[in-house]
């Protein structure tokens, strides 16, 4: 068994936090090719929106886990909606037809959203695939949450610390996120000027 | 190590309990000698290609190099670095080279001889999804050349996450010496970095000097070598860290190849300074060794003066590192039982070079490393990189002698593009005998001036540009870069030029796509595809239109051809439909 370094680290500091900013509605096509908006779920407590695309392959590993969010979640009033905010005249395999073949191919069970003008990427600040949002209605208001990785660990999951799970768990139980940031790491989405 | 210390001193504090402590001491020493074993890493050696023709796909990937999460990497056909491509001189070699990275990038042939608009500076911006196919014929000695991206402002970022890979050329005067070649047995190759990490395991892309080494890409890096004569091929590709190497038995090896070729004849050494971008070739006798002994290859980086890259006493901030200004292993060799036909010697000779001297010069140019200091990055001669501007005009066959002056406050590591060259003066001494032979990068330390001589031949491209620029990543992305191009004879052009015209068929296209040009005097100099979206798919220089373009990767659909003449840059346009 090989053995790894490990020790003296350094991180470097968000310029800007999006915790606490608010988010406007929005309306994206999904891979069925219907449009879907934050209204379309009106006794939604709250939503996970994941940024992710097709072609990254760390991205890639996070279908099953999106999937048991999506599922563990939903029923609690949280639904997950995935939005590709790739810029498709860049990326070949973003095109909404290998959005929907990797839809199919990884059996999601949400939505999966394409942002083809990236408003919406922009909206949230999103940087990588994949990174999760978690935001949540506060006086008629969609307030982000929590920013950031899903897990800490992208091959294992099985010993990851779920990020995104215990930040939802605390606000289902009314209490703030202890830790409502962690830097997302992946494929990072470049933005058009 | 902290465990001896602490049982040394015990023991001189109370003799009476000495024997114990003895026993003690030994205890810890054999356990802790248990554990060091244990923290070695075996050291990846990269896939080998043969041939002439070289599929490349450079990736955005990751790798479980820390406990825990992984670490977004770089790779090459691989999670970290890339393989190592084995060319004959004289081959023609064709490279596909597909960027499925998410951001646009360069590879660069590094110390290669080829043609201007094939050598993967800066200008040869591949974006993402982009198929760049240059070719060129391996004119070079044989010698350890390597390839790495050099996209302006995204060098230092690329080759952190660990881009890149080694160029072996072979030659029949290489092979007729007695020396270990056969690849990862006796004939490693060795590319020395080194990587601060933050605190969710990934690379910090903004760091200098690495917390930790990774030696081909393996942290703890540990190789078992037979104990006969074995070759190490070692490659700089750090960021700004020089390494001073040596052994931890401060025995003697044999330098034998620098950047470009092999010397003369073998140099005995103890140490040697390996720069950024440097390579060289050494001979290691472990044939005294008995099989199941280690011996470490270190970096003497400890005591080094400041100016000296990893010098600084620093070991956090930006210019600081866990790792400089001390000695640290790079590598860690087990001997183990020899091959058969093992090389147990040291050759006493080598090849017959034949160096420029002054006596060949035909021009003498001189750069002065200038400005410096907190947010003002370095520049030669007071002009930092500009894309469109183009420094220096060589011309074509000319024997040039370039004297590179560093009155500066810190060292760097002189590169040049196009060319092999002799070091043949340092101001502060003589040339060190390590560095005796050809060379692309040397080693320019502060308040030293060094002349070099070389000839630029074959290739002339009053258009495209050659680099010359200081190889620490973050010194040539902040500007620390020139260009030159090579011009040949002009002449005087009487005759109009001619028309650009030809003919693509079949179209609609399956597999290859044709060209016909109807004015024979045209040379094609670029082509580039790309959908009618204006997505760019493919990236031909100067491509061999004979047998056609290998166009049945592409997703069927409506193409654009911009074909580039030559002679008047002129750009002309067709379409095709990829069945």
């Amino acid at each position: 068994m090989a053995s790894y370094v490990s020790g003296v680290v350094t991180d470097i500091p968000k310029e800007s936090s999006p915790i606490g900013k608010e988010i406007q509605n929005f309306r994206l096509q999904n891979v069925d090719g219907k449009a879907i908006g934050l209204e379309n779920f009106p006794q939604a407590k709250g939503f996970v929106i994941v940024f992710t695309c097709n072609h990254c392959p760390f991205a890639k590993l996070y279908s099953r886990r999106f999937n048991d969010l999506s599922a563990k979640y939903r029923s609690l009033g949280i639904p997950l909606l995935a939005v590709n905010s790739m810029d498709t005249s860049v990326y070949d395999e973003e095109r909404f037809a290998n959005m929907q073949e990797r839809a199919k191919v990884d059996h999601f069970e949400f939505p999966y959203l394409q942002d083809p003008l990236q408003t919406v990427g922009k909206q949230f600040s999103a940087d990588h695939t994949p990174q999760a949002f978690v935001i949540w209605k506060e006086a008629g208001k969609w307030m982000i949450k929590y920013s950031g990785a899903i897990d800490d660990n992208g091959k294992h999951p099985e010993k990851a610390t779920p990020f995104v799970a215990n930040a939802i768990d605390e606000l289902l139980a009314s209490k703030p996120v202890s830790h409502p940031e962690y830097r997302s790491l992946g494929c990072a989405i470049n933005y058009r000027e | 190590m902290l465990a001896i210390s602490n049982a040394k001193v015990c023991a001189s504090r109370n003799s009476s309990k000495l024997s114990f402590f003895f026993i003690l001491l030994l205890t810890l020493l054999s356990s802790t000698s248990d554990l060091w074993a244990q923290d070695y890493n075996t050291l990846h050696i990269p896939a080998a290609l043969y041939g002439t023709n070289f599929n490349l796909t450079i990736i955005d990937t990751f790798k479980q190099i820390l406990s825990g999460n992984q670490t977004i990497t770089g790779g090459i056909n691989d999670d970290f670095w890339g393989p190592t491509i084995f060319v004959n001189k004289g081959d023609t070699v064709h490279m596909n080279v597909l960027n499925k990275l998410n951001d646009s990038t360069t590879i660069h042939w590094h110390g290669m001889h080829l043609p201007a608009v094939m050598d993967g500076g800066p200008h040869q911006i591949i974006p993402p999804g982009t198929l760049w196919q240059p070719y060129w014929k391996i004119t070079n000695n044989a010698a350890t050349y390597w390839y790495h991206p050099h996209l302006h402002q995204m060098t230092q970022a690329q080759i952190i996450k660990g881009v890149g890979g080694f160029l072996i050329v072979r030659d029949t005067e290489e092979a007729a010496l007695p020396l270990p070649r056969t690849y990862g047995i006796d004939d490693i190759p060795l590319v020395l970095t080194s990587r601060r990490y933050l605190s969710n395991n990934q690379f910090d892309l903004t760091n200098i000097y690495g917390d930790y080494m990774l030696t081909n890409g393996t942290p703890n890096a540990q190789v078992s070598l037979p104990a006969q004569v074995v070759r190490l091929r070692i490659l700089n590709a750090e960021v700004e860290r020089g390494y001073d190497l040596g052994f931890s038995d401060n025995r003697t090896f044999y330098v034998i190849a620098n950047d470009g070729g092999l010397l003369d004849a073998p140099v005995a050494v103890t140490r040697l300074k390996l720069l950024v971008g440097e390579r060289v070739e050494i001979l290691v006798d472990l044939s005294k060794n008995s099989a199941g002994s280690s011996v470490n290859l270190q970096a003497f980086n400890g005591g080094q003066p400041f100016g000296f890259p990893g010098g600084e006493p620093a070991t956090s901030g930006n210019l600081g590192s866990l790792l400089n200004n001390t000695t640290f292993t790079v590598l860690h060799v087990i001997v183990a039982a020899p091959t058969s036909g093992a090389i147990t010697s040291i050759p006493k000779t080598l090849v017959k070079n034949t160096y420029w001297t002054d006596a060949d010069v035909t021009n003498s140019r001189t750069i002065t490393v200038t400005d410096q200091g907190p947010g003002t990055p370095f520049t030669f001669d007071h002009v930092g990189f500009v894309f469109n501007t183009i420094n220096k005009t060589v011309p074509l066959g000319a024997i040039e002698k370039w004297t590179i002056t560093n009155n500066n406050t810190f060292g760097h590591a002189f590169h040049i593009h196009d060319v092999e060259f002799k070091v043949v003066s340092r101001s502060s001494g003589s040339v060190a005998n390590y560095e005796q032979g050809w060379k692309d990068v040397v080693y320019l330390p502060k308040s030293e001036s060094v002349s070099f001589i070389a000839k630029f031949d074959d290739y002339s491209d009053a258009i495209h540009p050659y680099m010359y620029h200081c190889h620490f990543a973050d010194h040539e992305d902040g500007g620390m870069m020139g260009q030159f191009v090579v011009e040949g004879s002009a002449g005087v052009k009487n005759a109009p030029l001619p028309e650009v015209s030809y003919t693509l068929f079949p179209n609609p296209a399956l597999k290859k796509l044709f060209i016909q040009l109807e004015d024979p005097r045209v040379v094609v100099y670029y082509i580039t595809i790309t959908t009618i979206n204006g997505r760019t798919v493919m990236m031909l220089p100067q491509p061999d239109l004979s047998n056609g373009i290998d166009i049945s990767m592409l997703p069927s659909g409506s193409y654009i051809v911009k074909l580039m003449d030559k002679e008047s840059k002129q750009i002309t346009i067709r379409k095709f439909i990829k069945e």
